[in-house]
């Protein structure tokens, strides 16, 4: 969760900080949307990793602990 | 839904690679020479046999039958009948959550697969059999390895901008999908929610920083060497999925609703009574679809339902709706759809040229209305003539079953605790004669321990 809200304020930083060249009088929200997606690319790409990551590891030692009482019986 | 004769439907007319068409009754959906190479990919990739068998996709079959527009037709295809239209500003929080959520569920798998949901509108996920189904076959497309999702705002404004409206701030807040039929705009969301709604890493992204983002980058050039991996595109869903669980809405905290309010107004013998004249007056008709009006938490629209009718259960409060849907889903009730409808200000017919999303009444299909305590609402509460309701009615269908709820009745006298009794017409007599004028009545019976009545009506032809 440190790591989403570490990049969270990066990426927020980022957007808020940077000026747009130029002002348009009718904004097309689209492709602000598009150009939104690649700054968040990493974000949201990193997050799924460490998830995926995450789950398994816990997978793995709830494995081991649910063995465990087993392994006794026998 | 209203259909003409070999009309092409009015909704479907922004998609260049088909369109819904409809003729002598049957519904078609054509797919066009500019789909084909998408559209074999779905079937043969496989993933529409996958989505078709875990509920998510509407099945359609192959027909010979002539297209609307030979010159760029590629199939004709015939998707398996929806019962009813509905629209997102008519679903519950739940139902607008479990649609994002199938929505979400449908994108992943189509990932799987190879392909990618290039369009996830609301108003292409409809309730069938119970629970929600994308029926947009055209909505998918080849993934475009290394391109963002390109229904990535539409998602948000769609689901995530309503849902966390509803959730954060206020029930009522759905209704404004009614406006802005391409789902609310992300600023006006952001701006909307309380600050709190920050803390919440999906909302912050999705959101707030998604609003100030398409706000920086409008209008900038597209950078087109730089690529959207799919672990990230992955990562978007989940994080998408992530926020849209986590939106809660309870109905103890906002004080909506009183449950089973008018039920209470019967002993447990009158509320038998009344149950059991309404299941023998459905059993004379035999219809095949019922709309319940003041449906409550669907009491009486289960005896329709269970009959094998489908049963639209329409209410005005959201938390009855939610309950109701609720109870559709842990049932897994298949012939009842719980739906939001305020009657005095019913759903209009909205888009391009009003003819995008129909008005409520122009969905009328309906071969049996039930009105069970709910007239006094209309016609006290809410100052509707007697004339003009049975004008009402008779624009829906052509059996009626309706209670008629005296001034004696402690529900009127609330009602009129805080209004002039200007309704000196509402009375039996007046009732029944301003109904006899349009309807032929052929069971009048009073419900024990009551002093509410129950009328069996149909239409004169």
């Amino acid at each position: 969760m440190n790591i989403w809200i570490l990049n969270t304020l990066l990426i927020a930083t980022q957007i808020l900080s940077s000026t747009p060249d130029k002002k348009l009088a009718y904004l097309d929200p689209g492709s602000g949307s598009f150009i939104f997606q690649m700054i968040i690319a990493t974000l949201v790409g990193a997050a799924f990793v460490i998830k995926v990551y995450w789950k398994r590891i816990i997978g793995f030692f709830q494995k081991i602990f649910s063995r465990q009482p087993k392994d006794k019986q026998e | 839904m209203t259909t003409h004769n070999h009309l092409k439907q009015a909704a479907s007319f922004r998609d260049p690679n088909g369109f819904i068409f409809s003729r002598e009754e049957t519904i078609y959906r054509q797919v066009n020479i500019a789909y084909q190479g998408n559209f074999d990919f779905l079937i043969e990739s496989g993933l529409y046999n996958q989505l078709v068998k875990e509920g998510l996709l509407i099945p359609h079959r192959e027909t010979n039958a002539p297209p609307l527009d030979p010159e760029n037709s590629y199939k004709i295809l015939i998707p398996e009948k929806i019962e009813f239209i509905s629209y997102p500003y008519e679903w519950s929080f739940n139902q607008l959550k479990d649609a994002a959520l199938t929505t979400l569920s449908i994108q992943k798998k189509a990932l799987e697969f190879g392909m990618s949901l290039k369009d996830s509108s609301g108003y292409n996920i409809q309730f069938h059999h119970g629970r929600p189904i994308l029926i947009d076959t055209l909505s998918f497309e080849i993934y475009p390895e290394g391109k963002p999702w390109v229904s990535y705002r539409q998602f948000c404004q769609h689901f995530l901008a309503p849902l966390s409206l509803m959730a954060y701030q206020d029930i009522r807040l759905g209704n404004l999908l009614k406006s802005f039929i391409d789902g609310i705009p992300l600023d006006l969301t952001s701006r909307m929610l309380p600050f709190r709604s920050r803390l919440a890493p999906s909302l912050l992204i999705h959101i707030h920083l998604h609003a100030s983002g398409q706000k920086r980058y409008a209008g900038e050039k597209l950078d087109t060497t730089q690529r959207f991996n799919k672990t990230s595109l992955l990562g978007l869903i989940d994080s998408l999925e992530t926020g849209i669980k986590q939106l809660k809405w309870s109905v103890n905290k906002t004080g909506w609703s009183n449950y089973y309010q008018d039920e209470q107004s019967y002993t447990a013998e009158g509320l038998a009574h009344k149950q059991q004249l309404v299941s023998e007056f459905i059993s004379q008709v035999k219809p095949g679809i019922v709309w319940d009006l003041g449906a409550n938490t669907g009491l009486f629209s289960r005896l329709a339902s269970e009959s094998g009718a489908f049963t639209l259960a329409f209410d005005f409060d959201p938390a009855v709706v939610d309950r109701n849907y609720q109870e559709v889903v842990s049932r897994k009730e298949t012939h009842l759809l719980p739906l939001l409808q305020d009657l005095t200000n019913p759903s209009p017919a909205i888009g391009w040229q009003n003819r995008e999303r129909d008005s409520l009444k122009d969905r009328a299909n309906a071969d049996l209305v039930m009105a069970l305590a709910l007239i006094h609402h209309l016609i006290i509460g809410n100052n509707v003539p007697l004339e003009s309701l049975v004008g009402f009615f008779q624009t829906l269908s052509k059996w009626l079953i309706i209670e008629f709820v005296p001034k004696s009745d402690p529900q009127v006298r609330r009602l009129l605790v805080a209004r002039e009794d200007i309704f000196e017409s509402y009375t039996q007599d007046e009732f029944e004669r301003r109904f006899q004028e349009q309807f032929i009545i052929h069971r009048s019976e009073p419900i024990r321990d009551s002093s509410r009545r129950l009328y069996f009506m149909e239409i004169r032809s």
